[in-house]
């Protein structure tokens, strides 16, 4: 479960106010608006790696902000799962040494899972294969790979979809929010991505104002 | 894991990260071909120094005394009557008073004339085959000698007038083989031993001269042996050194000024002689030395500088393993351990070039300076060495660790290539 109260945040002098949010298991939410309006800085805020300014965020019952930086480190990595615009991996790794490194900072091992979820974005075979050799779309599914590899109770995905043309697009959302299903994650996604709007029956516009 | 992600990640950018290793390796090289050479120049000089207390021979230059008559490298000062010495072995305050007599050479090791002291007392060398030397014109062999040439009992060979290769064979003396000594890692292990009187035999003539020089051409060689009577020929024997050892420390305040006061002689301590001559090689080696710093500082500026380009690489990396749960300290340990690894290689491969050139010029400085070097000797100063390496390793990356540890997570990921 997922709740957020009176978020803010100062952006220069400028002061962003965010929505109250209330998610419960299996939730799926698409976040659109404009640039500036703040989507990424709101995910942020959601994902614990910006302190608000007013405001909590809190997740099972925990305030994120109240949790000492390295707990705050460990929460993050187990409950919470991100995807980004622009894949970025371990150039010197490997695909499965890249998911390993994930289970490894939160020292669970679940191998089987890690090819289950291989198998489920149609990459077993690329297991071994470096990172750089794959191709955008390859990578993001890859990247939905990695935000699930702990188990996450929320999936955390910032313009997933931009740099992709329409049939990967199609295939990345259907990915995340099949997974996210099975997985029982909560998934929010922002994106100023147009063709994702019908896909989600919740959906929240930010305004810039 | 995060060993495999520092190994992987010096492994895949093989350039920066060999760079830093070669110059890492090649200045850790030298520092320690410089410190063993040094090491065992000094360890083996002060050695054989302090086995003998006092060299008496012909006036000259007390460095080049000691060098011929103690290491045996460089040529005679000239001869002295065994006479005019030989109150010395006599002497309250003198334990034993080894001469010897220099002069030839087989295949340009030196046949040392002497008595059976020289190898039972002052070098305490035992015998691996035959007998020690008994007759004139029998021989004992060093081990080096007997290894590099090959000799076995009964072998017989002429020996060559003078030190260096062949000026001309002494025909008319075969000398015999009858000993090989075992190694005992000391200067006795190249040198081939016979009686004083083999020497006096195969060099008659040169009891008429005050010195003689060994490179010099002797046409008139054997002629005058049968002049003389064999009592003449005892009377005025003649040796290059004395080798004295005392057995009272009041010894080293008298004898020396005795010998001194005698016109043709000198004494040298080659202790003392040995300790100058260090004195002047140390400054080389320091220069060598201080390169092989200086080639150190580079390759901890090129660790640096490898490091921070790395890191700005891999910013995006650092922030997705923040983002997964990575924390500060664990940047900071995977870092340091890039840091590290890069160090313990470079420090191995440093240390193992650095001996086993030494081995593969051990024979080089085995031949110019007449007794073993090795490589495969261990300093403690190498164990200093390596360790001083890792932590300059984790020092230089350091910097881009901190860095790392610095860096904002959510404002590198907001600026999306």
């Amino acid at each position: 479960m997922i709740k957020t109260r009176d978020l803010s945040v100062l952006y220069g002098s400028q002061k962003i106010d965010f929505p109250d949010l209330l998610l419960s298991e299996g939730d799926q939410i698409l976040i659109t608006g404009n640039s500036g309006s703040g989507k990424t800085s709101f995910l942020s805020l959601i994902g614990g790696l910006v302190t608000p300014n007013t405001g909590f965020v809190e997740i099972n019952g925990q305030n994120i902000s109240l949790l000492s930086s390295s707990k705050a480190d460990k929460f993050r990595g187990n409950q919470l799962g991100f995807v980004f615009q622009t894949p970025h991996f371990v150039k010197s790794l490997d695909v499965q040494d890249n998911l390993l490194l994930n289970q490894y900072l939160v020292k669970k091992y679940d191998y089987d899972h890690l090819d289950n979820l291989l198998k489920k974005v149609d990459l077993l075979n690329k297991k071994k294969s470096l990172v750089n050799q794959l191709s955008e779309g390859e990578k993001q599914r890859i990247s939905i790979v990695r935000a699930l590899i702990n188990k996450p109770k929320i999936v955390l995905a910032d313009e997933p979809t931009s740099a992709l043309d329409d049939q990967s697009c199609d295939n990345i959302v259907t990915l995340l929010k099949d997974l996210s299903e099975q997985n029982d994650a909560i998934l929010i996604i922002v994106t100023h991505d147009k063709r994702l709007k019908d896909k989600f029956k919740n959906h929240i516009e930010l305004d810039a104002s | 894991m995060l060993l495999k992600l520092g190994w992987k990640n010096i492994v895949k950018r093989p350039l920066s990260s060999g760079l830093s290793v070669v110059l890492l390796s090649c200045s850790i090289m030298i520092i320690v071909l410089a410190s063993l050479t040094m090491q065992q120049l000094q360890n083996k000089f002060d050695e054989n120094a302090n086995k003998i207390d006092l060299v008496v021979g012909a006036k000259g230059s007390r460095l080049q005394m000691v060098l011929c008559n103690v290491f045996h490298i460089d040529n005679p000062t000239g001869n002295i009557k065994f006479n005019d010495v030989e109150f010395l072995s006599k002497h309250p305050f003198v334990k034993s008073a080894i001469p010897i007599s220099l002069g030839d050479s087989y295949k340009s090791y030196r046949i040392v004339g002497t008595e059976l002291s020289y190898i039972n007392d002052l070098y305490n060398a035992s015998l691996n085959k035959g007998r020690l030397f008994d007759n004139t014109l029998e021989v004992v062999a060093g081990a080096g000698v007997a290894n590099q040439l090959d000799l076995k009992i009964g072998d017989r060979f002429y020996g060559s007038h003078g030190i260096e290769e062949s000026i001309h064979d002494h025909d008319n003396f075969e000398y015999e083989l009858v000993g090989i000594l075992n190694s005992s890692g000391e200067i006795i292990d190249n040198l081939l031993l016979t009686s004083l009187e083999s020497v006096w035999d195969v060099h008659p003539e040169d009891h008429q001269k005050g010195s003689f020089d060994l490179r010099e051409e002797h046409e008139d060689h054997h002629h005058h042996h049968h002049e003389h009577s064999k009592e003449e020929f005892r009377n005025d024997k003649e040796i290059t050194a004395i080798l004295i050892n005392y057995n009272s420390p009041r010894a080293k305040f008298s004898i020396p000024g005795l010998v001194n006061k005698k016109q043709q002689m000198m004494a040298a301590e080659p202790a003392i002689e040995i300790q100058q001559l260090l004195e002047l090689v140390q400054p080389a080696i320091k220069v060598v030395t201080v390169l092989a710093w200086f080639i150190f500082g580079l390759a901890f500026i090129s660790m640096v500088i490898t490091m921070i380009n790395s890191m700005k690489d891999r910013k995006y990396e650092i922030a997705m393993m923040r983002v997964a749960g990575a924390s500060y300290k664990m940047v900071l340990i995977a870092t340091l351990i890039e840091g590290f690894m890069i160090a313990l290689i470079g420090s191995l491969l440093g240390v193992l070039f650095g001996h086993s050139l030494m081995e593969l010029m051990g024979g080089y400085l085995t031949l110019s300076y007449h007794y073993q070097f090795t490589g495969l000797i261990y300093h403690p100063f190498e164990f200093w060495l390596i360790f001083g390496t890792l932590i300059t390793g984790m020092v230089s990356a350091l910097f881009p660790a901190i860095s790392a540890y610095k860096m904002d997570i959510s404002i590198t990921l907001k600026d999306k290539i």
